[in-house]
């Protein structure tokens, strides 16, 4: 049985890329460019020397997945972002979209989410390396920074869709799951 | 029958992508948010399919599925998955306990649509309530035809329509356009190499949005088999070349369901007009015998009490127009219509030469006819004894 050590660094970023790529091009028509990449960090404890710098407010979707590897995704997106996606999604106007309020942009993040870390993880699991996807949710708010726990090793990456940026924090369970 | 569709998926925006795409199909979508959900609605409404994903709370697809399929009442509802729980073994594990399809989330509306319109006839809707478009209305016409001078020939001989003609060479393109646009009648030449053109016609009848839409067949006259084999296999009406394009424009206003009223029927201020173009053909005639009934009362419904009968572009007489003609007046009579007659010279000597016609009596403009309706009722009304 495969181990996840066995999953190098380049597979990762392949895996979450195209994830993104897929996903934005599909529901959204529009191309996502990987900009960024910081590798697989563990801090033992040490505080995290690259937390994922944002700035103003931020909507962040939230998939787990569980099984032979376990791990969460998060993905940011500035507050403007996300309006912007969840009116395309839903093919409403933003004054439609106003109207409906935050709880439907949550739910449009929520989903896309949902896509981005299915695509991430049915990748894995045809490597061998089977797992379910977790119920989204999401966070709302500004200047705030997701600490894991130190067993976890983080990657982030960071994409660029068109005039937009949007994080993707991956957190894996280390050792044996 | 109006299908229904019930989408089950703990994600609103994911219910409301479906519903948007089926928007413009004859369904009705029916929501629930998880497994308990779903399994109420499925009992209470049966609908046609279900749209399932398997990540939810209280109940999860999985579980409902299964459920699903150990009731008898309901086991027979087909069901597709939409989820992003994809990899293989997962599939397969689920694909076993009977779906029909699977799609992995993301996913595109047009896809949505071409795997649900292989379980259900899905019908196109038309926007509003049924109204029949006009010969004054504009439409898109695709050509796949590998002959560049008869697409011009179409598109020049029907350049007087409001029509837009697209041509294209070979099936591929013919494919991408139908793929981007929807025309509203497709014409293919059968003359394409290699039988493209029954390749073609499946593929359009395969997509749900082309589905019912009129597809022609071009084809040379004696070319009796490939004139059989296309309509075996369904073509909507068989053009053949040398291409006559007055019958062929007719035949596409027949298959798109145009009102083509407006040629023959007009109004013009307080009196209803009636024209008879200079070539009326069997044809047209029996179009406007069509309309003529319908047309008279829908004026004198509005209030109209003068028509004028205006023949000044016809160009001879034949029976078949002189018992149109006779009807018109007899249909104007009994509905207490004013009416009077335009003729150019060569119909009114013509007319001398019938019985029934003889008595006849012409203005030689609208305007004048209009301008002897000023008189009195009797000096108005031509003797039609």
């Amino acid at each position: 049985m495969p181990t996840i050590d066995q999953i190098s660094e380049s597979l990762f970023r392949e895996t979450i890329s195209r994830a993104v790529q897929d996903v934005f091009k599909t529901m959204l028509g529009k191309t996502a460019t990987l900009d960024q990449t910081t590798e697989s960090v563990v801090t033992e404890g040490a505080p995290w020397d690259h937390p994922v710098q944002i700035t103003g407010q931020q909507v962040v979707g939230t998939v787990g997945f569980i099984g032979d590897i376990s791990g969460l995704i998060y993905l940011y997106l500035e507050a403007s972002f996300a309006n912007d996606v969840a009116s395309h999604m839903l093919g409403m106007s933003a004054a439609e979209l106003e109207e409906a309020g935050d709880e439907v942009v949550n739910d449009a993040v929520g989903e896309l989410t949902n896509m981005t870390v299915g695509t991430f993880k049915n990748q894995l699991a045809d490597k061998g390396f089977p797992c379910k996807l977790t119920i989204p949710s999401i966070l709302r708010g500004s200047n705030f920074s997701i600490e894991p726990i130190s067993s976890a090793t983080r990657r982030i990456y960071r994409f660029r869709i068109g005039e937009h940026q949007l994080v993707a924090d991956l957190l894996m369970k280390t050792g044996d799951a | 029958m109006r299908y229904k569709i019930l989408t089950v998926d703990d994600s609103k925006t994911v219910r409301i992508i479906v519903k948007k795409a089926f928007k413009t199909f004859d369904c009705d979508i029916l929501e629930a948010a998880n497994g308990v959900e779903g399994l109420a609605s499925a009992s209470k409404e049966a609908p046609d399919l279900i749209l399932l994903d398997i990540t939810m709370p209280v109940m999860d697809g999985v579980e409902m599925l299964t459920k699903l399929k150990s009731d008898p009442a309901l086991k027979a509802i087909p069901v597709i998955m939409l989820t992003a729980e994809g990899g293989r073994d997962n599939v397969l594990k689920i694909a076993k306990i009977g779906v029909r399809d699977y799609i992995v989330k993301p996913f595109k509306e047009e896809m949505l649509i071409e795997k649900c319109g292989r379980i259900l006839d899905l019908k196109p809707l038309n926007e509003g309530p049924q109204k029949a478009k006009s010969i004054f209305d504009p439409a898109t016409i695709l050509v796949v035809e590998d002959k560049p001078a008869i697409i011009q020939q179409i598109q020049e001989g029907l350049k007087h329509t409001p029509w837009k003609i697209h041509g294209v060479n070979t099936t591929g393109e013919g494919i991408d356009f139908c793929s981007k646009n929807t025309p509203d009648l497709i014409i293919i030449s059968l003359s394409l190499p290699e039988e493209a053109a029954f390749t073609l016609f499946r593929l359009i009848r395969q997509n749900v949005k082309t589905k019912y839409t009129p597809i022609f067949a071009l084809v040379v006259k004696t070319e009796m088999a490939a004139q059989q084999q296309a309509q075996q296999v369904g073509f909507s009406y068989i053009v053949t070349k040398p291409i006559e394009v007055p019958e062929l424009e007719s035949k596409i206003a027949k298959a798109m369901n145009l009102d083509t009223s407006q040629r023959y029927f007009t109004l013009d201020g307080d009196i209803f007009v009636m024209r008879l173009p200079e070539n009326t053909s069997q044809t047209v005639v029996g179009e406007v015998l069509n309309y003529l009934k319908p047309k008279i009362s829908e004026a004198v419904d509005t209030g109209i009490v003068k028509a004028v009968i205006d023949l000044h572009e016809l160009k001879g007489l034949n029976m078949a127009v002189i018992k149109l003609l006779i009807t018109a007046m007899q249909t104007c009579k009994d509905l207490a219509l004013q009416f009077t007659l335009v003729g150019n010279t060569q119909i009114v000597s013509e007319c001398k030469g019938f019985e029934d016609t003889r008595n006849w009596q012409f203005h030689e403009s609208l305007a004048d006819a209009k301008a002897s309706f000023g008189r009195t009722p009797s000096q108005a009304q031509p003797a039609v004894a």
